[in-house]
C-alpha cells in the first residue's frame, strides 16, 4: 500500500551545507531501505523562523515528497526526533486531500464545460473572454453602492 | 449583460423609496458588503501550509485565525484554513502569537 507523504524538515542554521545534503542523503538511505522513493526534494534554503525555537531566530527548510508506507514514515519520524540538528520536522500524508483537490478540479471545469455548450459557446474559454463579466459580476455584489453614491 | 444592469438598477430604487420613509426619525439601517469566501470566488481548492503568502491575511497582527464572521471564508475553507495555519505554525512559518 503506497502512500504519499510531505515531509518538512528545518536544519539548526549552524549546520553547513554539507551537514544538510548529508541529512538528506540519510532520509534517502531510511526509504530505499523499508522501500519506497522521493520523489522530490525541494531546498527552501534559509529563512527567518516566526518564533524562536531554542535560541534558533533562523533555519534551512527542506521539502521532500517520499512516497511508502506508514512504517517508513514512522522510522523517519523517530530517526529525526533524535537528530540534534534538526530543530522541527512535519511529516503530512498529503495523497488523500490531492484526489479530493483533483476531483473537483475536475468537476468544475466539466460542469463549465457543460453550461458553456448548453448556452452554444465553445467549451473552452476563449482568450479575451470572460474576464470582464467577472468584473461586473462583482460590482454586482456591491448591492451598498447605490447608497454611498446618493 | 443590459438586462444584469438594469435589474441592479431596479434593486437601488426600491431601497431609496424604503430609505425615504426612514428619514422621519428613525435610523437608517447599515449597509455592509456582502462577504464572499475567498477561496470559493478564487477557485482556490487546495489550501496548502506551504503557502505563507496566502495565508498572511487570515492571520492577522496578533496572530490568531482570522474568524469566520470577519472574513466571510465559508464553512469548509475556514476548516482548511485553520489546519493549513495549524501545520504552518508547528513549523515556524506563522507565529503562535505575538508580543
Amino acid at each position: 500500500m503506497s502512500r504519499k507523504y510531505e515531509l518538512v524538515y528545518v536544519v539548526s542554521p549552524e549546520a553547513s551545507d554539507e551537514q544538510v545534503a548529508d541529512l538528506h542523503t540519510q532520509v534517502e538511505a531510511i526509504v530505499q531501505r523499508i522501500g519506497g522513493h522521493i520523489e522530490k526534494t525541494d531546498n527552501w534554503g534559509r529563512r527567518k523562523l516566526a518564533y524562536e525555537i531554542g535560541r534558533h531566530k533562523e533555519g534551512t527548510y527542506v521539502l521532500e515528497a517520499i512516497d511508502g508506507g506508514g512504517e517508513l514514515m514512522k522510522e523517519i519520524d523517530r530517526r529525526l526526533k533524535v537528530t540534534d540538528l534538526v530543530i522541527r520536522h512535519l511529516i503530512v500524508r498529503v495523497d488523500e486531500e490531492q484526489g479530493v483537490v483533483d476531483r473537483t478540479r475536475a468537476n468544475r471545469t466539466e460542469s463549465s464545460r457543460r453550461r458553456r455548450v448548453a448556452r452554444g459557446l465553445p467549451p473552452d474559454r476563449q482568450p479575451g473572454e470572460g474576464q470582464r463579466g467577472e468584473v461586473d459580476d462583482d460590482r454586482e455584489d456591491r448591492f451598498d453602492m447605490g447608497e454611498e453614491l446618493r | 449583460m443590459n438586462g444584469k444592469k438594469s435589474f441592479g438598477g431596479g434593486g437601488g430604487r426600491g431601497k431609496s423609496s424604503g430609505n425615504q420613509q426612514n428619514k422621519d426619525g428613525q435610523r437608517r439601517p447599515m449597509f455592509r458588503r456582502r462577504k464572499v469566501c475567498k477561496f470559493c470566488s478564487d477557485k482556490i481548492d487546495d489550501i496548502n501550509y506551504k503557502d505563507v503568502r496566502m495565508l498572511m491575511p487570515f492571520v492577522p497582527e496578533r496572530a490568531k485565525v482570522l474568524p469566520r464572521r470577519i472574513s466571510g471564508t465559508c464553512a469548509l475553507h475556514q476548516r482548511k484554513l485553520r489546519t493549513a495555519i495549524m501545520r504552518a505554525r508547528q513549523l515556524a512559518l506563522i507565529p503562535y502569537t505575538t508580543e
